[in-house]
């Protein structure tokens, strides 16, 4: 800890985030997609967490064991949601989402 | 509340709830509670009984509006903190419950006879409906980020099941996998948002909870005097207002409304369109007339582009579209657009009226006037199973004149009220938000919105016409449909309210 300042963490926490959207945008396969949004609310967290710690207050601290909580909540309603799609379809890729359209 | 942890540390005896703070949610508990009674009925209940459930969560839903009308504790006439400022009543509580319940109360109805036809769970979708429809209801109320995300994500989260309740359904599986891409990806954002606010204001001196809005919009205020407002804030408060922009379905965030509208059991569809839109709407309010106020001026602009892309977009999107939900939905973004125009209204002129409405007040009513829009035309749309057939929606309407008169009112009134004809509250509602771009002299805004509502009056009279003047030869295209009691009386009174309704608002007061 003493050798850390507060950028270096929000730096991290920076990264992992754009890294996430990234993944989220670009790829192609649904659990793939998902694994990068649980990627960004790890990097929120952890930059909340820093934030925490460095400003000295406890409300970031305790937030983030609500942001634990959501983030296990929606996968297990999205890992449901995938599970029950890949059963009907055999796939799990986004290409193959095709059933609405005009 | 908690003695002994009072003992160990004198700060739980100023932020231990009081009793007052939860007659103040008195309402919100009473939803919460009628979701575990729906619940418990279908654990206990034999088979024969089971039809009781839905009516339990409508008579529980109807009591609770009566409840919410009338002047108890729940009901602040003053802007007042709960919660240890957790949790504050500052729009017009009454109004923005009243839009939550009604909606949830149609979806009800909607929703039983669609879910038996489909042989899906009755209970456990009103269930997950009441548990969305209370997190609404807190989620206004918020005054603190935590519990402003929270309540937003337990609706999300909610709302996800809802859009894939369907499982046999590869439409309704598709909407809900893209509802959760979508709307994970908004969280994120939000919460990104939420912590950069949170960690460059708490660095400032003095501020001891900078999650807190009253705490946020004091700073920011103090601040803006003196023109240090950091960048990092500034990104936070981008990031919320996207998250919200994103609930809301407004421009450049609305790509996902139509493929989920379309592939959403149609009860759902309703369900979104109306209590989810109106959530985004008042936090959109919220925020922007709370702790974001004091940087209204940089706001106000980003938020007029917004309304007259929203509703630009919305009104060619649903030109382009020939199915008949995706249709409705992308209206759905264009209503949006003028709700964006009407909050663009209150930070350009701050306490501007419309016929002695202000704006949060006409919010309240523009919903309310959607609401009973969109279920009346819903109302037609679920008793006709080709609508959910996606390889020629456009056909499911034909010959709904001779089929049955009275869905083809419904759905007349309906889309008359949504496209805001005259005798309807619609139209009173849309002249409302008119008025105020009149008061505030947003031109550019006013010219995107007449333009809007003359493409709308197009494409809505053009689904009527499908259904009225189209002939048909086919024989199951004229097979006449037969209506039950309870819907025969739904469509009445709301028919009956959307035009009393509008009387009332212009001569009521």
């Amino acid at each position: 800890m003493e050798n850390t300042s507060l950028a270096h963490h929000l730096i991290l926490a920076g990264l992992l985030f754009v890294l996430g959207l990234t993944g989220v945008l670009m790829r192609r396969n649904l659990l793939v997609v998902y694994m990068c949004l649980e990627l960004m609310l790890a990097a929120a967290t952890l930059a909340l967490v820093a934030f925490s710690r460095f400003n000295r207050t406890m409300d970031g601290a305790v937030l983030v064991f609500f942001v634990i909580t959501v983030a296990a909540a929606e996968v297990a309603v999205g890992l449901a949601l995938i599970v029950a799609l890949f059963r009907k379809r055999g796939t799990v890729q986004s290409d193959a989402l095709t059933t609405l359209r005009d | 509340m908690i003695p002994f942890l009072a003992d160990i540390d004198p700060v739980f005896k100023v932020l231990a709830p009081r009793p007052a703070d939860w007659l103040s949610i008195l309402p919100e508990i009473a939803v919460a509670g009628l979701s575990l009674v729906c619940l418990l009925q279908a654990m206990f209940l034999p088979k024969a009984l089971r039809s009781l459930i839905p009516i339990t969560a409508r008579v529980g839903l109807v009591l609770v509006a009566i409840m919410a009308l009338t002047n108890g504790p729940w009901v602040q006439p003053t802007d007042v903190a709960s919660f240890a400022g957790l949790l504050r009543q500052n729009l017009p509580t009454d109004g923005v419950r009243m839009v939550f319940l009604l909606s949830a109360l149609l979806t009800s109805f909607l929703a039983e006879g669609f879910l038996r036809e489909r042989d899906a769970a009755v209970a456990d979708y009103h269930h997950v409906l009441l548990v969305v429809t209370a997190a609404f209801m807190l989620l206004v109320q918020s005054n603190h980020f935590v519990t402003f995300f929270l309540s937003l994500e337990t609706a999300a989260v909610g709302l996800y099941v809802l859009v894939g309740y369907l499982r046999r359904s590869e439409a309704s599986l598709e909407a809900g996998v893209k509802y959760l891409v979508a709307g994970g990806l908004s969280s994120a954002l939000l919460l990104m948002g939420i912590v950069l606010v949170y960690g460059a204001l708490g660095a400032v001196p003095g501020v001891t909870d900078s999650l807190n809005f009253t705490q946020i919009g004091k700073t920011l205020a103090a601040q803006s005097v003196t023109h240090t407002i950091s960048p990092l804030t500034l990104t936070g408060i981008a990031l919320i207002l996207g998250g919200v922009a994103f609930k809301l379905g407004a421009f450049p965030f609305h790509t996902w409304i139509p493929d989920v509208y379309q592939g959403a059991p149609t009860p759902t569809t309703a369900f979104l369109g109306t209590a989810s839109k109106a959530a985004g709407a008042f936090t959109l309010v919220l925020l922007a007339t709370g702790p974001f106020a004091p940087i209204a001026v940089k706001l106000a602009p980003l938020l007029a582009v917004t309304a007259v892309l929203t509703l630009l977009a919305g009104n060619l999107g649903a030109l382009a579209t020939t199915d008949l939900k995706r249709t409705l939905s992308l209206s759905g973004v264009s209503h949006a657009g003028f709700i964006l125009a009407a909050v663009t209204a209150a930070l350009v002129l701050p306490g501007v009226t419309a016929f002695g409405y202000d704006v949060e007040q006409v919010i309240v009513i523009y919903f309310l006037a959607y609401v009973i829009g969109t279920f009346l035309a819903a109302q037609a749309l679920v008793s006709l199973p080709a609508v959910e057939d996606h390889r020629r929606p456009q056909l499911a309407l034909r010959g709904l004149l001779r089929r049955s008169p009275l869905l083809a009112s419904s759905l007349g009134f309906g889309i008359g009220s949504l496209a805001g004809v005259p005798p309807s509250v619609g139209f009173i509602a849309k002249l409302l938000v008119l008025t105020l771009l009149v008061s505030a002299k947003l031109w550019w805004i006013l010219g995107a919105a007449l333009i809007g509502v003359a493409i709308s009056i197009h494409y809505y009279f053009s689904i009527l016409r499908e259904a009225v003047v189209r002939p048909t030869d086919a024989d199951e295209e004229l097979a006449p449909l037969e209506i039950p009691f309870g819907t025969r009386f739904l469509i009445g009174a709301l028919t009956a309210a959307s035009i009393i309704g509008g009387l009332f608002v212009l001569f009521g007061r």
